[in-house]
């Protein structure tokens, strides 16, 4: 890791890991989204770090981001972090600045019949802390290309729903009144490409906390007279969890890379192939993250008393959101069909 | 506050612009060269000995290449090298003949032979012409290879040998052998009484070998009978009673490799071929799930030679890619005949893809066993990790 990166990831370690305890993010879930601890992470300019430099961001990029977005999976983060960085990244590419409070962020493309010069239409549009949300960010259709939209909250319908995470889904609909609109040198489907990307980071983040609960629960529990970790299936376990978390880390962290030097346009061979590979691979990991993660803790580790659902419970949440290994899977499973037999080599390489 | 996950980053590593020009050229080179190869051949290239083949690569300056160039060496990167050794496997080069002595046994005596060995053997691993066989199994000793018994006794004139190897690749046609013999009979020594020998095959009675058919009807490797083989003094390989630790070493070099997941590319490159126009959106994204697989293996497999490359040790790490890239290369032949109902065939029957198919099926079941086991790898990273 270079400097920046150390650095983000220690300052999102110190302030999630003594915020975050299991205590607290049960209260969290009791009693709703944590402004306070919002607050704090807005002060420590975490939202921010893809942000212009002029609209008060550290302005780095996707590899720099990337220990903040696997510290959101570490700490089971419950606040739109992510979101908010990727809403920022948006507008820094649109040269739009983002009002302050807490952003929504629209997942799926936006169809251009659905915003007019001061409207905004939304029928069911699933977003991520939508009830918390000052203001939305979304991407829309604009003849060839797209445009950052940022719209207002106010008057919109509220269906409130959480994930398994226990993180709030909501889905919104009415009018929203656009605040800004600015051409986006983006494909208007970015945002689930980003999102997949932040998600496969998360999971890397979730599954090396799983990781270490379980290696340190096989060193504390003992049966038979020894620490389970000193069975020989348990240390098994432990090591394919080991190799399955680096597996997404890797791949995850070349996906950002990739990002950084080589963009995501819709066609040419970028940073969009780690991408998939990334969501793919993270997905199809969750299964095996938390089997083995759970099977390590016994039932304590199926009780709500023990923390780690939390993280399990994310994982599986994680796993479907923003596609599965079968969609990431089937855009791959296409583009390696187009490139044939001969060119899969050559495309990896690239 | 840190991650256990922390010791195991695989930084993505960006390869310098040279080296696309040389990968540009290894690819070049070995399209022409393996152009009338069949492909079930290339299918599982690691076993295609081919001495001309490897004089060739040799001529290119390929091989050897990261061994110094005082003695004979290329002087080159461990990423250099790394590049030649991808694309010779995804090509599907015959390797056999220098691979041992490309990846391990000249780096090996380099670091620990005499001056005289190191000038002996170096030009030769460089331009081709050593095939090396690596002696370390024996029949009672696989992956408990530290309780092996074959013993070399001090005599006046230099070392006896008595005793038995099994699985030695290429034993029966080799030039040399590394080899690892109980130097100190002391129980209490398990691990103290081993050293390693560098054997020139062609200068040594008493040693026969027998070439075991594998059960895809493959003859690579053999059980090696040493009676009262004599070796002269000086072929002790680096210090007596040091032969664990330079083995364990060894095993580094032989762990670490894109070997450890491209095993079965050929198969992925055709079942892609054979499945590509009718696929189902489900077929496809089982294929892409191994697509994800293969890049993400990329990765960590190259962040390894980049740290190899900056001198570091990347053990566990290396444990982690083999015993991952061993799942990914193993679940490939089940894979492929899910996805498209063709049967497996010998050679010379059906069609290309049903003859590699039928090839890497029989073969795969060796990939967890050679250069150690998942459930010896395993045990290294656990260890790793601090949990033994
Ligand atoms: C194609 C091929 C080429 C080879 N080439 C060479 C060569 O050139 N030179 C050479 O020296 N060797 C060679 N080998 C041998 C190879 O290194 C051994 O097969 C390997 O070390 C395993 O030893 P084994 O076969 O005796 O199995 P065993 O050690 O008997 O193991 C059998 C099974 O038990 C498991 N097991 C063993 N111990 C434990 C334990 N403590 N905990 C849990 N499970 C355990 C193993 O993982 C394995 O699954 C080759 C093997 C193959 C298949």
């Amino acid at each position: 890791m270079n400097e920046t990166q150390q650095m983000l990831e220690d300052t999102v370690n110190r302030l999630f890991g003594d915020r975050l305890g299991w205590d607290q993010l049960t209260a969290i879930e009791e009693q709703g989204f944590p402004t306070a601890l919002w607050a704090e992470t807005v002060e420590q300019g975490i939202p921010k770090v893809l942000a212009d430099e002029a609209a008060g961001g550290m302005g780095v990029g996707w590899s720099d981001a990337y220990p903040v977005l696997r510290a959101c999976g570490r700490h089971a983060v419950p606040l739109p972090v992510v979101e908010a960085t990727i809403a920022e990244w948006l507008a820094r590419q649109a040269g739009a600045t983002l009002p302050a409070g807490v952003p929504g962020l629209l997942p799926r493309a936006i169809a251009a019949s659905a915003v007019s010069a001061t409207t905004l239409t939304l029928s069911n549009a699933r977003t991520p802390w939508g009830r918390n949300a000052d203001f939305l960010v979304g991407v829309a259709a604009k003849g060839e290309g797209a445009e950052l939209i940022i719209a207002a909250t106010s008057g919109l319908a509220v269906a409130a729903e959480d994930n398994i995470g226990r993180d709030p889904r909501d889905s919104l609909s009415g009018d929203a009144s656009v605040i800004t609109r600015q051409a986006l040198p983006l494909a208007p489907d970015c945002v689930h490409w980003l999102g997949a990307l932040a998600r496969s980071a998360q999971i890397a983040g979730a599954g090396a906390a799983a990781l270490d609960l379980a290696l340190k629960y096989g060193a504390e529990r003992s049966q038979f007279g020894k620490p389970l970790s000193g069975f020989q299936a348990i240390q098994h376990y432990l090591a394919d969890l080991a190799g399955v978390v680096a597996s997404v880390d890797a791949i995850a962290m070349a996906a950002c890379v990739g990002l950084d030097q080589r963009g995501m346009a819709p066609s040419g061979r970028n940073a969009r192939f780690e991408i998939a590979a990334a969501k793919c691979r993270a997905s199809e990991a969750v299964e095996k993250l938390t089997r083995l993660s759970h099977q390590v803790h016994g039932a304590i580790g199926f009780t709500y008393e023990y923390g780690l659902h939390f993280l399990t419970r994310r994982l599986w949440a994680w796993r479907a959101e923003f596609g599965g290994a079968g969609e990431w899977g089937e855009y791959l499973g296409r583009v390696a069909a187009d490139v044939g037999g001969d060119g899969i080599w050559p495309l990896i390489t690239a | 506050m840190t991650s256990v996950a922390d010791k195991l980053r695989f930084e993505p590593t960006a390869l310098p612009a040279s080296l696309e020009t040389l990968r540009a050229e290894v690819r070049a080179f070995l399209k022409e060269a393996l152009a009338d190869v069949p492909v079930v051949k290339r299918s599982h290239s690691w076993e295609a000995y081919d001495a001309e083949f490897s004089a060739k690569l040799g001529a290119k300056g390929w091989l050897g290449m990261t061994l110094p160039k005082q003695y004979g060496g290329h002087g080159r990167s461990a990423l250099e090298r790394y590049v030649v050794v991808e694309e010779s496997l995804v090509a599907g080069a015959p390797t056999a003949f220098h691979w041992v002595a490309d990846r391990q046994s000249g780096p090996l005596v380099v670091r620990y032979g005499t001056e005289e060995q190191k000038k002996a053997i170096v030009p030769a691993i460089t331009a081709g012409k050593a095939c090396f066989a690596i002696g370390m199994s024996e029949p009672n000793s696989g992956s408990d290879l530290a309780s092996l018994r074959t013993r070399a006794e001090r005599t006046a004139t230099g070392w006896k040998v008595n005793g038995t190897k099994i699985w030695t690749s290429n034993a029966h046609r080799a030039n040399y052998m590394i080899a690892l013999f109980r130097t100190d009979p002391d129980p209490n020594k398990k691990h103290a009484g081993l050293s390693q020998f560098l054997i020139d095959l062609s200068k040594t009675r008493g040693i026969t070998p027998r070439t075991i058919q594998n059960l895809a009807g493959g003859r690579n490797f053999n059980e090696v009978a040493f009676v009262d083989a004599e070796l002269p003094p000086d072929a002790l390989l680096g210090t007596e009673g040091q032969g664990w630790r330079q083995v364990t070493e060894e095993l580094a070099f032989e762990r670490s490799g894109p070997e450890r997941y491209l095993s079965c590319f050929f198969l992925l490159r055709k079942l892609i071929d054979v499945v590509k126009d009718n696929a189902s959106p489900a077929t496809l994204a089982r294929l892409g799930t191994q697509v994800a697989w293969a890049a993400t293996l990329r990765t960590m497999s190259l962040s390894i030679a980049a740290k190899l490359n900056a001198g570091q040790d990347p053990l566990l790490e290396a444990a982690v890619v083999k015993d991952l890239g061993c799942q990914f290369e193993q679940a490939l032949p089940g894979l492929a005949q899910e996805l498209c109902e063709l049967e497996p065939t010998l050679e010379g029957h059906g069609s290309e893809y049903q003859q590699v198919l039928g090839s890497l099926i029989q073969v795969a079941p060796s990939f967890s066993l050679r250069g150690g086991t998942p459930e010896i790898l395993r045990g290294i990273i656990a260890k790793g990790m601090g949990v033994r």
